[in-house]
């Protein structure tokens, strides 16, 4: 009966979904606030890449936001995702899972630098290119994500993951709140640098520090949480 | 002094990021330094309301866009009327719980950041004009409460953040397909221009966006059926947080939800006030039947502030300039009277793990200060006069009989009858029992003491005097009920257009 009822309010979920859905067309050139981000990022910002100056300045505010969704949920992970210390058991804390094969080890510790690299290069040329903040602080954990899975002693230090994160966060919000004092319009993240000409490496004004902030904070952040994570897995416990 | 809105967001979160590096230097500096920034805030607020009126809301834009290309903060008299309840109420709590954690000083830090965050979020949430914003803020907001909530490790806290992260994940994804769907038809996320583009949008995407907004935000603002996290968050919570998800986290939601339900769309003459009104009485009789049978006195708490949060939403659905006038005092009362309770019942339960009622034998004489206060706020939650209560109460039943809704009007006093039998309950065992033997009592510190009887001043002043809140009330209703004004402040250059 339970079953039931909640397959027919699914159903009745969905088909006004659909209904909805369906009206709209795939795409279609729409009107609407996303012309006036196509023309005015190019002139106003002097930024080529507008899925740019969308994330981190029209809608910046929001990046900040999502920042800071990303800062609590490693806080509450640490919280949410508890078990009881094993002390009593006499379980070894050193994590269980067998040592990675020399293969992996080496290739690891060759491609490291380069994943490192690649992802310094996706968020400083993330007002130029495809990608950015988020998607170069990704790869960077996934670097050390590498690490973590091909050598068992490996520790992220999360000493060194506290200082990165708060510097990071704090110049992006230190960058904002100088907008409001130095910018044009003296509002929050504005920005108060020469924006450069388009194409340009130094071009677009705070948005490519900004995105560097990001790209660290994600980054430290990221890698936490992996940290976090496969050590719960493995030893039932967190650090 | 520097008043902008923006600095309602930004300074807490430039706080959050430093914390942890003064720590290094002086570890009291993680209790302190939130303090004074919540401070800060409040003071701010007190300053922002002089400054604001119906006729001129200070907008605050973002990155030096102007809407509806950019993101603001709208400080109106309604929003910033909930924004200033929120930082002042945020401040006392924080000074409630100064003390807190002592001795584990990770705990402490992420206590206090965390709270500040949750304060910051909910502010957010009220100030934004954006929608998508708004969203980004519940996250903010939302995450923190599931971390808070499961601050105390052990099975049952985690049990209840799960839970709670589990419908709010929900209520996430269906707020994401809402503003999918209307982003989709207009083009735009700013507010006050999705309510100006809203008729060219077809009747039956507007339902199907409405309905999940409402369920979404109706998770936020603890409407039945879909609250089922809130006993279990609310009694697991350490117990100045549980007080500010009654007197923060769920204005916030209820905010959101009249936000949208009063501005963005305009379904009030299609039976979306209807909706929110029969919710909200669903909602109130449920919970205050349930509130009765619990033994709990935390549970009982959290039921009796559902029941509240659904008498809000009878107000607001009665769609009138004197319900909405009577919603919001009862959103006032609320954040301040059942704060007041939940702080003090966090002493009355200090040392019962269960946080039994049958536990509260005798406490009158145990802690009398403490049973005094927690005795003052069960008889202004339950509407008795000289306290803040009744005025609500009685601006409620005044908008609901010049409705002509005799039917409304009977229930919530009926429902008021079984707030009286559980409070006084309650109120019995404090001071007509004789206390357990040897039983462990906690004395309050002395920020706790100052901080509860602040919140009983407050209580009492509007309760003799109503006076004092009733024109910022006055002006928050004639703010939120004229919706054209709000778009025309806004956006004025293409409001004028579209009435060409």
């Amino acid at each position: 009966m339970k079953k039931l009822v909640i397959i027919s309010l699914l159903l009745v979920l969905g088909y006004s979904l659909m209904n909805t859905f369906s009206d709209i067309e795939f795409g279609k050139k729409r009107e609407g606030i996303s012309s006036y981000f196509l023309e005015h990022s190019p002139d106003d910002l002097q930024v080529a890449n507008t899925v740019t100056a969308i994330v981190v300045s029209f809608r910046g505010f929001d990046t900040l936001g999502e920042v800071t969704v990303l800062f609590l949920a490693a806080t509450a992970m640490g919280t949410i995702l508890f078990r009881r210390r094993s002390k009593h058991t006499g379980l070894n804390p050193q994590r269980k899972s067998p040592q990675a094969s020399r293969i992996v080890q080496a290739a690891g510790k060759l491609l490291f630098p380069a994943i490192m690299i690649l992802g310094a290069y996706v968020f400083i040329h993330g007002h130029l290119t495809p990608g950015g903040g988020f998607q170069g602080g990704a790869i960077i954990a996934t670097g050390f994500l590498l690490l973590l899975i091909s050598y068992r002693q490996f520790k992220v230090e999360h000493k060194y993951v506290t200082w990165i994160e708060s510097l990071a966060g704090l110049s992006f919000v230190t960058i904002g709140l100088l907008g409001m004092i130095l910018g044009p319009h003296n509002s929050f993240l504005e920005n108060f640098l020469n924006v450069g000409s388009l194409n340009d490496l130094l071009s677009g004004g705070v948005i490519a520090l900004v995105y560097i902030a990001v790209g660290f904070k994600v980054g430290a952040e990221l890698t936490g949480i992996l940290d976090t994570l496969i050590n719960i897995r493995e030893t039932g416990d967190i650090d | 002094m520097v008043a902008n809105p923006i600095l309602y967001i930004a300074l807490p979160l430039f706080t959050a990021f430093l914390v942890p590096l003064l720590a290094k230097l002086w570890k009291p500096l993680v209790r302190i330094v939130p303090g004074l920034v919540l401070a800060y805030l409040a003071i701010m607020s007190v300053v922002l309301m002089q400054q604001v009126s119906p006729e001129k809301p200070i907008i605050a834009m973002i990155a030096g866009w102007k809407a509806p290309w950019g993101i603001n903060l709208v400080f109106t008299s309604f929003s910033g009327f909930i924004a200033s309840l929120i930082s002042i109420l945020a401040f006392f709590i924080w000074l409630y719980s100064f003390g807190f954690k002592k001795v584990e000083f990770d705990d402490a830090q992420k206590y206090f950041i965390l709270f500040m965050l949750l304060t910051a979020g909910s502010i957010g949430v009220v100030l934004t004009g954006d929608i998508f914003n708004m969203f980004v803020f519940i996250e903010i907001t939302s995450l923190s409460a599931y971390a808070l909530t499961a601050f105390y490790k052990g099975r049952d806290g985690a049990e209840a953040a799960f839970k709670f992260l589990l419908i709010g994940s929900f209520s996430s994804i269906m707020l994401l397909l809402g503003i999918a769907i209307l982003y989709t038809y207009t083009g735009t996320l700013n507010m006050a221009h999705l309510a100006l583009l809203m008729p060219q949008v077809p009747m039956h995407a507007k339902i199907t966006s409405f309905l999940l907004f409402f369920v979404a935000l109706g998770i936020e603002a603890e409407m039945f059926p879909l609250n089922g996290w809130a006993p279990d968050a609310y009694s697991q919570a350490p117990g100045p947080i549980a007080a500010s998800f009654a007197g923060i986290l769920a204005k916030a939601g209820i905010y959101a939800l009249i936000r949208v339900s009063y501005t963005i769309f305009d379904l009030g003459d299609h039976g979306g006030f209807e909706l929110l009104l029969v919710m909200g009485l669903i909602t109130m009789v449920v919970s205050e039947l349930v509130a009765m049978r619990q033994e709990n006195l935390r549970r009982m708490l959290a039921y009796s502030s559902m029941g509240q949060m659904g008498l809000i939403m009878i107000a607001f659905g009665l769609g009138t300039k004197e319900g909405i006038y009577a919603g919001l005092f009862i959103m006032f009362n609320h954040a301040v009277i059942k704060s007041l309770l939940f702080l003090a019942s966090a002493y009355l339960v200090y040392y019962t793990s269960r946080k039994k009622i049958s536990d509260l034998d005798g406490f009158g004489k145990l802690l009398p200060l403490t049973s005094l206060l927690f005795g003052l706020g069960a008889f202004a939650i339950v509407g008795l006069p000289p306290f803040s209560g009744f005025w609500s109460k009685l601006s409620l039943l005044i908008a609901t009989a010049n409705s002509h809704m005799e039917f409304v009007l009977a229930t919530v006093l009926a429902v008021s009858v079984i707030e009286i039998i559980y409070y006084f309950r309650v109120l019995g065992r404090l001071y007509f029992r004789k206390a357990h033997k040897e039983i462990k009592v906690r004395k309050p510190t002395w920020n706790s003491v100052v901080t509860m009887i602040v919140l009983a001043l407050v209580i009492i002043a509007v309760g003799v005097h109503p006076d004092f809140i009733t024109g910022l009330l006055h002006n928050a209703a004639t703010d939120l009920a004229d919706k054209a004004d709000y778009i025309q402040k806004i956006i004025p250059d293409l409001f004028s257009q579209t009435l060409n």
